[in-house]
């Protein structure tokens, strides 16, 4: 049986969908990220499931019993606000302890998981100070430890990062995981930092548009995207935009590019004339003495590597790799690329566009 | 070169910048603090007159009841519209329905009224003049029930605005937050939300218990209409009953001003300390209790009790004068016309020197916050408002005399006297406004070559604009229903338009009174509707 199921969830404001025929379901002690553009109804889901607000559609499931009129605050679901809002009134093992209190647990065993929550966060050594005396971090430590000595099972994590700088944001998300894998908490964690989903979540659930676009695990949404959107959002791609143009004896998909040119890629079932979009990330773009002209557009250092930006013959953008010991080219330069055919994925041609069907709003 | 080029290129020097601010500064000290309290120095200037009063058992023994009475009324008064206004407040703030709109407007309206014209038109609903009796219910109202239904009325407004400008502050995830930890709502409002609402009781406490201390206008008329006028005072009717035009104050009038200056100051401090150090314990819970109050029934019926309050308390006994529309009064129009015009000349007036002088001492007190002479200027801007008006107009008067010998026409004085009292609500206003405004617009301002007044003039005064205009109108309107500093200042001597009313009321010509008030409740609500619409222009022009 899974922790959460929701069924045909949507959330209407007047005219408006904020989230729009959901389903879903959550197993228990999943770590699920949220991921989708800002607007795209990721923080509407988890208020709906938290009770916050009550669907205006569908029901939601909580081991299997139907929660949806079930208040807020006996839903038991903990939730991290990305404001934070730790009460500014009461110190941090107050704050730690008020789960417990407003519960009416005795006050012992309130103080006693209150510290023992905080200890977990490494925030015991802090439990007389007030909010404001903390840093960004600290402060979403405490939050965190509030919403664990509630003593609920699952905890929705609202953007609980994005306030914080951004060493302490990487830091706290791995201590994050950690923790609730440790407690065997289910989570979802909403956030528009696709780097932080791939990193810490168990699944990936991509919204778009008040709907669940696409949903997998990191590797799976990163190397078998079902959609031009999801290769798009999920990790950087180039686009080529073209037609389907026969086959090989092997099954790879022939794409007719625009220019002329004609390149292998993924093997679809695809039939001849289809217009299609291929997508290949940068690191499996190669520079090669035969294969696609390309003018070096520009050339950023990113550290670890040079982030090379060129205007193919097809007329599309193609963005490719070169290691840091290495010299690059120069802007201006001509070039010509391959990419590994196995690590392609082609798309038919979304019918709105391809500038609409990436779209981040 | 226009004068706003001149002001820009002026205010680039900051020696003209702190020589304006100096200047504002000054006038404000010696314009309309000082003026304020100059009375309590008349004590030992009149020694031998205020001495023999004070040695008169019988004439003290009526003061202090005058006293005791203002205190106790403003003080019940207030605690009634702590507890009705907070759940008005949250519907205002937290709730969306149609017709909040409506609401919203008709909840200003009472500050609209002249209070003379509440006076009247409360006594009518609750069924006076006649003698106040509910007879199916065996209730007779004394004169101090009365007073406390009236005093509502005026009080209830300041009560609800300012409690729902701290709401609209507290972030609202502080208690969702409480609820995902199993807090019912009623257990997150009082342990989370109350406890960050004493900032914004305090002002609301003061704002009341100044208001009900200073009334003068509607409490004469009341008690007139009572027949107790002549042994039954409030602090600020014993002023005005005493008031004559042989000298400017009695030694009686000397003391119980004073009496009423130092008590509401004493309370300024007091009140500050008590609520800002009262503990709401938020340690006990009730989980059960909680629960039943936040769900079903409980929270429906505190929201229509609230509602109900407002109308049968607040509205409905204000509009009551409008059912003499069909027994209308033969108005003398020349007088009316003559005094609303005063009325609105000495309102508009102080208003002007109100915003011309008073938004710059707003703007200082928000940007330098924590500095201490800001801090004892914070606090110096609430002496005018605490203080009766009554004993700010006797004050005043005697100040303006013994500064000019007399020069000063009597008009001015009641100008000086009404910029006193409402130049408080501006600042006040505007202050919490500006401290709204990120610095960082008019410093960006700057950098992008603008000069200081530039920045004000474009950035900060636009943004501020609604807040201006806000405290205009209440302050305009407080102009507008006040009787008592007139009175006392002026005497007879300039005709208002509260003081004319109050005068057809004293005569017993109560229709015409009526009528008066209908026509000048018109007035003010065209007024307010054309104030309105010329700001709502001026806001889409500049969008």
């Amino acid at each position: 049986m899974s922790k959460i199921r929701l069924e045909h969830v949507s959330m209407r404001f007047g005219d408006f969908y904020a989230v729009k025929d959901i389903n879903l379901e959550v197993e228990e002690g999943e770590y699920i990220t949220v991921l989708g553009p800002s607007g795209c109804g990721k923080t509407s889901l988890i208020r709906v499931i938290s009770g916050i607000w009550t669907p205006t559609e569908g029901r939601v499931y909580i081991d299997g019993r139907d929660v949806t009129g079930v208040p807020l605050e006996d839903r038991d679901v903990g939730y991290v606000f990305q404001n934070i809002a730790l009460f500014p009134n009461m110190n941090n093992l107050k704050n730690a302890e008020y789960g417990p209190r407003v519960r009416a647990r005795p006050p012992e065993e309130g103080e006693e998981t209150a510290k023992k929550y905080l200890s977990l966060v490494n925030m015991l050594d802090r439990s007389g100070m007030f909010p404001f005396e903390l840093s960004g971090g600290e402060q979403q430590k405490v939050a965190i430890a509030r919403a664990l000595s509630s003593g609920s099972k699952i905890i929705m994590l609202d953007e609980p990062l994005s306030a914080l700088d951004a060493r302490v944001r990487m830091e706290l998300r791995y201590e994050i995981r950690r923790i609730v894998k440790e407690l065997g908490i289910t989570v979802l964690h909403v956030t528009h930092d696709q780097e932080e989903a791939m990193s810490v979540s168990d699944r990936i659930v991509l919204m778009k548009a008040g709907t669940v676009h696409d949903t997998g695990t990191p590797i799976d949404m990163y190397r078998n995207p079902q959609s031009v959107f999801a290769a798009y959002f999920i990790g950087e791609t180039n686009l080529l935009e073209g037609y389907v143009d026969g086959r090989t004896k092997n099954g790879w998909t022939k794409v007719r590019l625009r220019g002329g040119k004609t390149v292998k890629a993924e093997k679809t079932d695809l039939a001849n004339g289809d217009p299609v979009v291929i997508s290949v990330r940068p690191e499996n773009v190669y520079t090669a003495d035969d294969g696609i002209r390309a003018d070096i557009v520009n050339v950023v250092y990113m550290g670890t590597y040079w982030r090379v930006r060129t205007v193919a013959e097809t007329g599309d953008y193609v963005d490719y790799n070169v290691s840091d010991n290495l010299t690059p080219p120069k802007i201006g330069d001509r070039v010509t690329f391959v990419f590994n055919k196995s690590m392609t994925q082609v798309f038919e041609r979304p019918k709105e566009g391809l500038t609409e069907a990436i779209s981040l709003e | 070169m226009s004068l706003l080029d001149r002001i820009n290129r002026i205010s680039d020097n900051s020696g003209a910048r702190k020589a304006w601010f100096g200047l504002v500064v000054a006038i404000f000290i010696f314009i309309i603090v000082i003026p304020s309290v100059y009375v309590i120095t008349q004590i030992f200037a009149d020694w031998d007159g205020v001495s023999a009063v004070f040695n008169d058992s019988g004439k003290m023994s009526v003061i202090w009841r005058a006293v005791a009475v203002s205190f106790g009324l403003a003080f019940v008064v207030t605690i009634f519209d702590i507890i009705t206004g907070l759940p008005m407040a949250w519907i205002m703030v937290r709730k969306n329905f149609k017709g909040k709109n409506v609401l919203d407007t008709l909840l200003d309206m009472p500050l609209a009224f002249p209070t003379a014209v509440l006076g009247l038109s409360v006594l009518m609903f609750w069924g006076a003049p006649e003698g106040v009796d509910i007879p199916g219910l065996g209730l007779h109202l004394s004169p101090f029930m009365m007073l406390i239904l009236l005093h509502i009325i005026f009080t209830y407004p300041y009560m609800v605005r300012s409690l729902s400008g701290i709401l609209e502050q507290i972030e609202p995830n502080y208690e969702t937050a409480a609820m995902t930890l199993g807090a019912s709502r009623w257990t997150a409002v009082r342990t989370i939300t109350l406890p960050l609402f004493r900032a914004g009781l305090v002002t609301g406490f003061i704002l009341c218990f100044a208001r009900s201390l200073s009334e003068t206008g509607g409490t004469q008329i009341a008690l007139k209409m009572l027949g107790v006028n002549s042994f039954y005072f409030t602090g600020p009717t014993y002023i005005a009953e005493h008031k004559t035009s042989a000298v400017i104050a009695t030694p009686e009038m000397i003391l119980i001003s004073t009496i009423l200056i130092i008590f509401a100051l004493l309370l300024l401090v007091v009140a500050r300390s008590i609520i800002t150090r009262m503990g709401v314990s938020t340690e006990k819970v009730w989980p059960e209790l909680g629960r039943r109050l936040s769900h079903g029934a409980a929270p429906v019926a505190k929201d229509s009790l609230a509602v109900l309050i407002l109308f049968l308390f607040v509205l409905i006994p204000s509009f009551y004068i409008f059912t003499y529309l069909t027994d209308p009064g033969s108005v003398d129009t020349g007088k009316l016309i003559s005094t609303t015009a005063t009325s609105f000349f000495i309102a508009g007036t102080a208003v002007a020197f109100d915003i011309v002088f008073g938004v710059p001492v707003a703007i200082y007190i928000a940007r330098h916050r924590g500095d201490r002479l800001v801090h004892i200027l914070d606090n110096l801007v609430n002496v005018p408002l605490i203080v009766p008006t009554t004993a700010l107009g006797v004050s005043l008067a005697l100040f303006w005399s013994a500064a000019t010998a007399d020069a000063l026409p009597a008009l001015v004085l009641v100008i000086l006297g009404h910029i006193s009292f409402t130049y408080p609500l501006i600042v006040r206003n505007i202050t919490g406004a500006v401290e709204e405004v990120d610095p960082s617009y008019e410093e960006t301002a700057m950098t992008l070559g603008a000069k200081p007044f530039q920045a004000f003039y474009k950035i900060l005064l636009p943004v501020i604009k609604t807040s201006v205009i806000a405290g205009a109108i209440l302050a305009f309107t407080r102009s507008l229903g006040e009787t008592g500093a007139t009175q006392a200042i002026a005497g007879s001597n300039v005709d208002t338009v509260p003081i004319y009313i109050v005068g057809l009321v004293k005569n017993g010509q109560y229709p015409e009174a009526a009528m008066a008030s209908i026509i000048l409740i018109a007035i003010c609500f065209v007024m307010m509707l054309i104030v309105r619409r010329l700001t709502h222009r001026g806001g889409s022009r500049n969008a």
